[in-house]
């Protein structure tokens, strides 16, 4: 918690990834294949439903069914748990995805400057 | 409280000393007539002046200081203290509590400024240097902090989040009529 901070701003500011920008290296590399996330729910679903842009993610099809129940269910607010929480599963494993995807590039950077240095060490 | 008035007077009436009608009016007179020499009048040369206007302001002659003569007509009133009310003692009996001041006592100038609704001379809780530096040293701190944190954000070490659609082209108000930039997303 930090240390990511502690490496972007003092002891490998060049390779530490900066999420402002965009990453560098190409999805497949280093991969023998790479299966694509699938969107479940459909564009005219997520519009019906009038869910927010900020909510129209890889998730939103549980997030469709939670609003249905909460609609359904109404006052009952503790009927929903068992959506909620596959939602909320379903965000969770997004966000670790997000996690890997960060360390991924960090590390390509690391072995990026590995090969640079060694390219150097090897011409001098 | 009418009843309380009327035995005063009496009361007033069979003690006074004069006779006839000054003794009826028992010690008040009109403001049409003061005597001699009251009022204040010309800016004071002699020492017998000074004396004579100290005296009639009801000051000390070693306390009398009149305005200096610049010409802007203050004659021989006296100089006193800039100091406002609320700075006098609020336990003493004054005999005026609100203005807290004493009957006979030399007015300042700028009296009515200075009474406690109005201009406050009081002197500040802690030096005003001191309160300077707090105030400015705190509010520098603060905005070479918000600076520091703009050159150095802090977030969380998580790449940025993936939307299905292009990104939610149309969704985000694309030109539905144009092909948008091809997003694609992996799995990991």
């Amino acid at each position: 918690m930090g240390a990511h901070l502690a490496r972007r701003y003092i002891t490998e500011t060049d390779t530490e990834p900066d999420p402002a920008r965009k990453f560098e290296f190409d999805p497949t590399y280093g991969f023998p294949e790479r299966n694509e996330r699938e969107m479940v729910a459909t564009q005219e679903q997520l519009n019906l439903a009038q869910v927010p842009v900020e909510q129209r993610d890889y998730c939103a099809h549980h997030l469709l069914k939670l609003l249905k129940c909460k609609r359904d269910n109404w006052p009952n607010f503790l009927a929903c748990k068992h959506e909620k929480h596959d939602w909320d599963y379903c965000e969770h494993q997004d966000y670790v995805m997000r996690m890997k995807e960060y360390e991924r590039e960090r590390r390509l950077q690391l072995r990026k400057k590995r090969i640079e240095a060694q390219a150097e060490a090897e011409a001098a | 409280m009418a009843g309380v008035g009327f035995r005063r007077w009496a009361q007033a009436l069979t003690k006074s000393k004069g006779t006839g009608i000054s003794g009826l009016l028992s010690g008040c007179r009109a403001a049409s007539t003061p005597p001699k020499g009251s009022l204040p009048g010309p800016f004071p040369t002699t020492p017998e002046e000074r004396a004579a206007a100290a005296k009639k302001y009801n000051i000390r002659v070693e306390d009398y200081e009149p305005y200096p003569d610049h010409g802007e007509g203050f004659g021989d009133y006296p100089k006193l203290p800039d100091r406002s009310q609320h700075e006098r003692d609020p336990w003493y009996k004054w005999d005026h509590p609100d203005l807290r001041r004493n009957w006979g006592e030399p007015m300042h100038w700028d009296f009515d400024m200075y009474i406690r609704n109005r201009v406050d001379t009081s002197p500040s809780p802690v030096a005003w240097h001191s309160m300077c530096k707090q105030l400015f040293g705190f509010i520098g701190f603060m905005l070479f902090m918000f600076f520091l944190g703009e050159k150095f954000p802090s977030y969380q070490p998580v790449g940025p989040k993936q939307y299905p659609y292009n990104n939610l082209y149309l969704e985000r108000g694309g030109d539905p009529e144009k092909a948008p930039e091809e997003v694609k997303n992996y799995e990991i």
